[in-house]
């Protein structure tokens, strides 16, 4: 008698098993006898272990520039008859996709970490009471802004077509930080005898004008690059920023993450504009709105004086050290600001109206950085 | 006199060897993918020593010519006197101190500073900060390192 092939030998399984069930429901075995769908597969994984990238093999590595479907079924399944619309209206590629969003996911899960086993809170010095308050009034500003980073993203991932999960994943991955940030800031505000301190208008209104972004692409423009990244370069200045090593940790470890939301929000803003260039005059809508915004917020009376008061190690240098710094501060911000706007594609040296001059900014340093990023 | 040698490749191969004993530490941090530059300023020339990070090892050490260092995700560059300067600091705290942190230098950029063309490889300086930190704050067991085979 011949060898059955695997096909063969799973049809005849099928074939002799019940069409009902025990109460009387059909049952339908296609699934044994196969699908139109890549059928063994076998990915290999890589030295860390099964990755995403690993997994992008075949047709299940293959992202479509325009989505078919508008359903939950995941990329690479057969799908039959009607599944319901999911309602998703970013069904191209280029509305979430970035080029680094495997590598971004698969660095975020192996790089989380606890706010409360991770940081020494048991070595939170004693500080004066002017500096505490000034800790606490950062760190009270700094909770209160970190969640539109997660609140963004989960205003936008329900209408993302499912083809695109590893964005998805990633932005998921991303919530999870922001939940983090705002409970190791808001820990620390309580954790030293001191509390949460001011919330003003000039935050909240920053904060609103990216949440009601018209678009996605506008919103991670706002979100990503402008917001994660000014606040990027804030926790990397916690460095001078932090009285104590329990908060410089604080700042290290949120600056990792931050980190990688900035550079998939880069990186998205290259692809979407690369593959649809009508996008770039959206985003230059959007960042003209916000970097005066932003300007705004960056100077607003708390967060600012708080800054420079810490910048500055108390009352006694705030003007010969607190405020210069201050400005240092925000020239790298826009430096930064400003490069990855080249890298994205989306040059703002001729269109921006911050006072390049005025911040210190040397344009020539910026310009062509995307040429020689290739 | 500083306790180190910062022109000599067995500095950087030590550390290297470090981090690789320590997974179970690193893993902690997570894992890290980078290639980067230490770039030592000599009065007489640049000696640049770039390492590859990937997952919770430090895979390869080299000496490499300058216009191979540029390809790196970002450079870190400043004198004998500054990379001196700091690991001492962290052999005598046994881990940086305050103003020593490389992100504390690279961020006043005076004495060590952060360099690249793109700035999505910059960025990795942020991304895996505390892994570098960690990195060389193995300095500060040296004499442990020097014994290890």
């Amino acid at each position: 008698m011949p060898k059955l092939t695997e096909a063969e030998s799973n049809n005849a399984i099928a074939d002799r098993l019940p069409a009902m069930t025990p109460m009387g429901q059909p049952l339908d075995w296609a699934w044994l006898r196969g699908a139109p769908s890549e059928w063994g597969v076998r990915p290999k994984p890589s030295a860390r272990g099964l990755t995403m990238s690993d997994i992008a093999i075949g047709t299940y590595g293959e992202v479509p520039e325009q989505a078919q479907r508008r359903s939950m079924a995941g990329r690479g399944s057969t799908v039959e008859g009607d599944a319901p619309d999911m309602g998703y209206i970013l069904n191209k590629k280029s509305d979430v996709w970035s080029d680094n969003v495997r590598e971004l996911y698969e660095e975020a899960v192996a790089r989380q970490w606890s706010a409360t086993r991770d940081i020494p809170w048991n070595e939170l010095p004693e500080l004066p009471s002017d500096i505490e308050h000034a800790v606490c009034q950062v760190f009270t500003t700094l909770a209160e802004i970190e969640m539109i980073a997660a609140d963004l993203p989960a205003k936008w991932m329900w209408r993302m077509n499912h083809d695109y999960l590893e964005a998805k994943m990633f932005l998921c991955t991303q919530i999870m930080d922001e939940a983090r940030h705002t409970e190791v800031f808001r820990k620390r505000a309580l954790s030293n005898g001191g509390g949460l301190l001011y919330s003003r208008s000039s935050g909240e209104s920053l904060l609103r004008s990216i949440l009601e972004a018209k678009t996605y692409t506008q919103a991670t423009a706002l979100l990503h690059l402008l917001g994660e990244g000014f606040i990027l370069d804030i926790f990397r200045m916690g460095e001078l920023i932090a009285p104590s090593h329990v908060e410089k940790k604080i700042f290290r470890m949120a600056m990792q993450d931050e980190a990688r939301h900035v550079a998939y929000g880069t990186m998205h803003l290259r692809y979407a504009v690369e593959n649809d260039p009508d996008v770039a005059e959206e985003i230059h809508e959007a960042l003209d709105h916000g970097e005066l915004l932003l300007t705004t917020f960056g100077t607003n009376a708390d967060f600012g004086s708080a800054l420079a008061y810490l910048l500055g190690g108390g009352e006694e240098h705030i003007e010969d050290k607190g405020f210069p710094l201050q400005m240092e501060m925000q020239r790298h911000q826009f430096t930064s600001y400003l490069s990855r706007c080249e890298r994205a594609g989306i040059s703002r040296l001729e269109r921006t109206k911050l006072p390049l001059d005025l911040l210190g900014i040397d344009v020539s340093k910026i310009r062509g950085t995307s040429a020689t990023a290739a | 006199m500083s306790t180190f040698d910062v022109t000599n490749i067995k500095l950087y191969e030590d550390l290297a060897s470090h981090m690789n004993h320590q997974s179970e530490h690193f893993r902690i941090l997570g894992d890290a993918d980078m290639t980067m530059v230490f770039a030592v300023q000599t009065p007489d020339k640049t000696l640049h020593f770039q390492l590859v990070f990937s997952e919770l090892r430090c895979d390869a050490v080299d000496l490499v010519p300058a216009d191979e260092a540029h390809m790196a995700d970002f450079s870190l560059v400043g004198s004998v006197e500054s990379w001196s300067d700091m690991f001492d600091d962290i052999y005598a705290n046994g881990g940086a101190s305050g103003p020593w942190t490389i992100n504390s230098l690279a961020l006043r950029g005076d004495r060590i500073s952060c360099e690249g063309n793109d700035p999505m490889g910059l960025d990795k300086f942020s991304r895996f900060n505390q892994t570098l930190q960690d990195f060389l704050d193995g300095a500060g067991r040296l004499d442990l390192i020097r014994s290890q085979p």
